[in-house]
């Protein structure tokens, strides 16, 4: 069994143990998931993909997929990357927010952290901030914390990372959403061969059938792209797959939320109803770090660049 | 749920991608059609010079003058072709279906006889499923195929038959026994001349002006025996292994792209904000659906069964076929009222793929029958 294969089963065997309904609702009433973080840790999850840990950038992508099928409540895409550019040993826990005016805002689980990464959508440079500058309150749609540290943020230090950092974390996000998406079509496909309407599973529907359908062809399609981000870390091309993957996973999400609500009816609407931690987690990360439109600009911008006879190259010259 | 793996194609198929758009460009006077759809260019003469190069057939075994190369090589030559729009219709079908078909179920004198026309890029062939009564309920063909003596004589029409006029044989989905309570009992598959007695075929000019399908109708047509294809009675499971070839291409979602390249050259080095979207947005599809397709051909390469992922492929690409025009004609400025030639060749391939859009979701199953598979395979029926 290859790594990456031994990290999802292992992540699985956790998050199906640790990440329940019970848990997603008091995380967002504020709690923090202490002891799922604890075994996080102490598998070392935490560390994967940063250097020394024996695993690549590769198997930290993968993981991220894992994370978004449970909607595991904790900031793990900010704290991996903190970690592998800071190239991290401990367990202290990391997050990243987006440099703003000279303050730095987005911050996940701001008040949990220690150390507080700044990013901005067109610098290699990344500035660390202490934790305790970091101020909660606000929180995305889906109920994740983000903080805020006010300007002046006193700046403790600057790394340069490789890969473009806000391209990563697109891409940590395009790699969670393309985990989340895959629970949101189970949910959909358990939910309709169990509700019974008309004397049948509403399953037996053609209507119902076929909505199912165009969710796990673009559930399919969203896999696709997801690996592709993965494929370029490191390539030249890797600002653009990223850009590819995260417009197509994001649209991807306004379908699939769409459908598979509308296939639960009034229950999926229901804050009791499980769904909802899936699907507004969606709708929130499909915003963050650069929305469909920001990333489409990005990738046309380049097609322009190399004009029309040159596209095609683009587009097939990578399997 | 279902795996579309990672393919690197290989220096030597990335090779033949050079020599494809060296071809392409020796040959700049068959080109450029404004859209790069697959039906809208027939030309035997150009199918002969893919013949002469090797890249019809390429898969199929040297005995009958085929290649036996890779299915990511034969990819690699059918994407560029389309993305080009070179006029690939004559010996489209022939390539991607009947080849496989005859050499899965046919006998070795059918492949005798056929194959190296069709590698050589001189024998076309069309295929006879739908009827005027039977659309995506396929099982429900009436066309009648009876045994006499040595021969079948057939009877019964066929319609939406694309390039029956041009082609030179046709194999069809024939009744070769009544119905029964099995529906999917009793059909056959046979190989019929397309020049013989009591053939008629009527082309049907479609939507968009052009006359590609066709009626065809057969009456007491008598056919040798021998050219059954496959067992009689094994029909059913015929087609439908057939046609996961004919809906797992980059037909399937190349159609458009034509447009998309014109784009490009209208909107020039700096477009606007929502003109770089525009052209993002289709860029980032049409990437990941090709490597969709390039997974399909890993899976064919390895032998497996590909029905419910051509299905998506074709779910998916169809999709986005028909969204390439709309989302093209709000990227361009005010296109009804700008003169045709600041246009360009854009006006054109916009108009042609608008007007042939229609046929993307019905063409090679309906929209309907391939969400029906895909459920199916969800354990939803």
């Amino acid at each position: 069994m290859d790594t990456e294969t031994l990290i999802i089963e292992s992540a699985e065997r956790i998050f199906s143990d640790h990440v329940d309904k019970a848990l997603l609702d008091k995380c967002e009433q504020g709690a923090f998931a202490e002891a799922l973080w604890q075994q996080i840790v102490d598998q070392g999850f935490h560390l994967l993909g940063s250097p020394d840990s024996g695993t690549e950038a590769a198997d930290l992508f993968a993981f991220l997929k894992i994370c978004g099928r449970f909607a595991v409540p904790l900031p793990m895409a900010e704290v991996l990357l903190a970690n592998r550019w800071m190239a991290a040993k401990d367990s202290v826990l990391r997050s990243i927010g987006i440099q703003h005016n000279g303050g730095v805002i987005d911050i996940a689980w701001s008040s949990h952290a220690e150390w507080i990464l700044a990013v901005s959508p067109d610098s290699r440079i990344v500035e660390l901030h202490p934790g305790q500058a970091a101020q909660e309150g606000l929180a995305n749609l889906a109920g994740e914390p983000r903080g805020s540290i006010a300007p002046p943020a006193l700046v403790q230090g600057m790394l340069e990372v490789e890969d473009a950092p806000y391209a990563q974390l697109a891409l940590a996000r395009t790699c969670l959403m393309a985990g989340t998406l895959q629970a949101v079509l189970d949910l959909g496909l358990q939910f309709a061969s169990e509700r019974r309407q008309f004397g049948r599973t509403i399953s037996k529907f053609q209507a119902i059938q076929h909505s199912l359908a165009v969710v796990a062809a673009e559930v399919a399609a969203a896999q696709r792209a997801a690996d592709a981000g993965i494929d370029a870390l490191s390539s030249e091309r890797f600002l653009y797959e990223v850009a590819a993957a995260k417009a197509r996973v994001g649209e991807a999400v306004g379908i699939v939320a769409e459908q598979v609500h509308q296939v639960h009816g009034a229950m999926g609407f229901t804050y009791e109803h499980r769904l909802h931690h899936f699907t507004r987690r969606l709708w929130a990360w499909r915003d963050e770090w650069g929305s469909e439109f920001y990333w489409q600009q990005i990738l046309g911008q380049q097609f322009a660049a190399l004009g029309a006879d040159r596209a095609w190259d683009f587009i097939a010259t990578k399997g | 749920m279902f795996q579309f793996d990672r393919v690197a194609l290989s220096d030597e198929t990335q090779d033949l991608r050079a020599q494809v758009r060296a071809f392409i460009d020796e040959n700049r006077a068959y080109l450029p059609r404004p859209n790069s759809d697959f039906v809208t260019g027939h030309d035997p003469e150009f199918s002969q010079k893919l013949g002469e190069r090797g890249w019809i057939g390429m898969t199929w075994p040297a005995q009958y003058g085929g290649g036996e190369r890779s299915n990511f090589e034969r990819l690699v030559v059918t994407e560029e072709l389309l993305s080009a729009g070179a006029p690939v219709s004559a010996h489209w079908i022939a390539d991607r279906q009947s080849g496989p078909l005859l050499l899965r179920f046919g006998t070795p004198e059918q492949r005798q006889r056929y194959l190296p026309g069709i590698i050589r890029g001189e024998r076309f062939f069309s295929i006879g499923m739908s009827e005027p009564d039977t659309g995506s309920d396929l099982a429900s063909v009436r066309t009648s195929a009876t045994a006499e003596g040595d021969a079948y004589r057939i009877n019964g029409t066929k319609v939406w038959t694309t390039d029956a006029h041009r082609n030179h044989f046709i194999i069809c989905l024939v009744r070769t026994a009544a119905q029964t309570e099995n529906r999917h009992a009793g059909l056959s598959q046979i190989i019929v001349d397309l020049k013989n007695d009591g053939v008629k075929i009527r082309p049907i000019r479609n939507m968009a002006g052009g006359e590609d399908f066709n009626e065809v109708v057969f009456e007491d047509v008598l056919v040798p025996k021998n050219r059954i294809v496959g067992e009689p009675g094994n029909g059913w499971q015929q087609v439908t292994s057939e046609l996961a070839y004919e809906r797992s291409g980059p037909e399937r979602f190349l159609s458009a792209y034509r447009v998309f390249a014109e784009l490009i050259r209208l909107c020039g080095d700096s477009p606007a904000p929502h003109q770089a979207a525009a052209i993002g947005r289709l860029a980032g599809h049409f990437m990941t659906l090709r490597r969709m397709s390039l997974s399909v051909a890993g899976m064919l390469e390895a032998g497996k069964d590909v029905v419910v992922e051509a299905a998506l492929v074709k779910e998916l690409g169809n999709n986005f076929e028909k969204l390439v025009p709309e989302v093209a004609r709000l990227a361009v400025p005010d296109i009804a009222h700008t003169d045709a030639a600041a246009l360009g060749l854009f006006r054109q391939t916009f108009d042609e793929t608008m007007l042939l859009s229609p046929s993307f979701t019905l063409r090679g199953g309906t929209r309907e029958i391939l969400r029906g598979v895909i459920a199916r395979s969800l354990g939803l029926r």
